[in-house]
């Protein structure tokens, strides 16, 4: 990696963290998470594949490096599955008496 | 130029590199799961608990956070420099870069110290002195996963200083020559510390701006 590269990946990692830091401030509802989520992958995504040579890297050491990050979309994807649809309903034997609460 | 012995398990230095940057990814891959858990903790917390968790967030010192990420993000940059610089065959260069890349370090746990005392004095601190009365429960929570994740971040951050100037002192004596794998992997360890904060950060600092 050339020091050229390691200057352009830094100016890119800079504007990114203007952009996310400034679209926090923008109103957008619901969106400013997938929005400031979305920058934090290509902040990610460029000292993974820069920084840490993975764009130059074999085949194996790349799919050791996704590996942990596919367990962790499974780990967020099934307990997100849970959680999401909890309701706040009691169960029956919490119902049936309400004055010992 | 590589004056270094090959380990005796392996058959030529490519097969050496590979097995031991495959090695780092193993590790590095329960480090991914470690703070995983954490984040994934926090995003459920904040579906449940919805307005009132962001709210805390937005107690967080958002300047200071952000300052922090670009020390962090230049810390990555310098790291990168080492081990391009030590590859090349410099001998004066990476230590340079390497004790920039440790002073950036220094001055990321610096300010978020400085955070900490901040919260420390505004009662935010769970289990020490948080204010349930005037914050809330939802709130504590929310500052329960940040000091466990900041906490963690730093200790990670902290064990890659000691790593990275034990490196820059080893290169500076010349006791450690171009051709194996030592520099890339601590580099590899360092800019993973980064990754965890790039998430940290959007979900730390910039929740509940523009409420």
């Amino acid at each position: 990696m050339s020091g050229g590269t390691v200057l352009r990946c830094w100016l890119a990692l800079m504007l990114l963290l203007a952009a996310t830091t400034a679209s926090a401030f923008v109103p957008l509802g619901d969106f400013n998470l997938p929005v400031s989520l979305t920058i934090a992958v290509i902040k990610a995504l460029i000292v993974l594949l820069f920084f840490m040579e993975l764009r130059a890297g074999r085949a194996l050491v790349r799919a050791f490096a996704a590996a942990g990050f596919f367990w962790l979309l499974i780990m967020i994807t099934l307990t997100g599955a849970d959680y999401l649809h909890r309701t706040d309903a009691r169960a029956p034997i919490d119902q049936a008496t309400p004055a010992s609460r | 130029m590589s004056e270094r012995a090959l380990g005796i398990q392996y058959a030529t230095l490519a097969q050496e590199r590979e097995a031991v940057t495959l090695g780092m990814w193993a590790f590095l891959a329960t480090e991914v799961l470690f703070f995983g858990a954490l984040i994934v903790a926090y995003l459920n917390y904040r579906i449940w608990f919805g307005n009132d968790f962001i709210a805390a967030a937005k107690m967080t010192k958002v300047v200071l956070g952000t300052a922090n990420t670009a020390v962090l993000l230049t810390s990555s940059a310098c790291m990168a420099m080492a081990v391009t610089t030590f590859d090349s065959g410099s001998r004066r260069a990476p230590v340079l870069w390497l004790s920039a890349t440790a002073l950036l370090g220094l001055a990321f746990v610096a300010i978020k110290a400085t955070e900490w005392w901040l919260e420390y004095q505004e009662h935010l601190v769970p289990a020490l002195n948080f204010d349930l009365g005037r914050y809330g429960g939802i709130a504590e929570i929310f500052f329960v996963f940040y000091f466990c994740a900041t906490g963690l971040h730093a200790l990670h951050l902290l064990i890659g200083i000691s790593l990275v100037s034990w490196l820059a002192v080893r290169i500076g004596r010349g006791t450690l020559v171009p051709g194996g794998s030592t520099t890339r992997l601590i580099g590899l360890y360092w800019h993973f510390v980064d990754i965890v904060w790039i998430f940290l950060f959007p979900l730390i600092y910039l929740a509940g701006r523009n409420g």
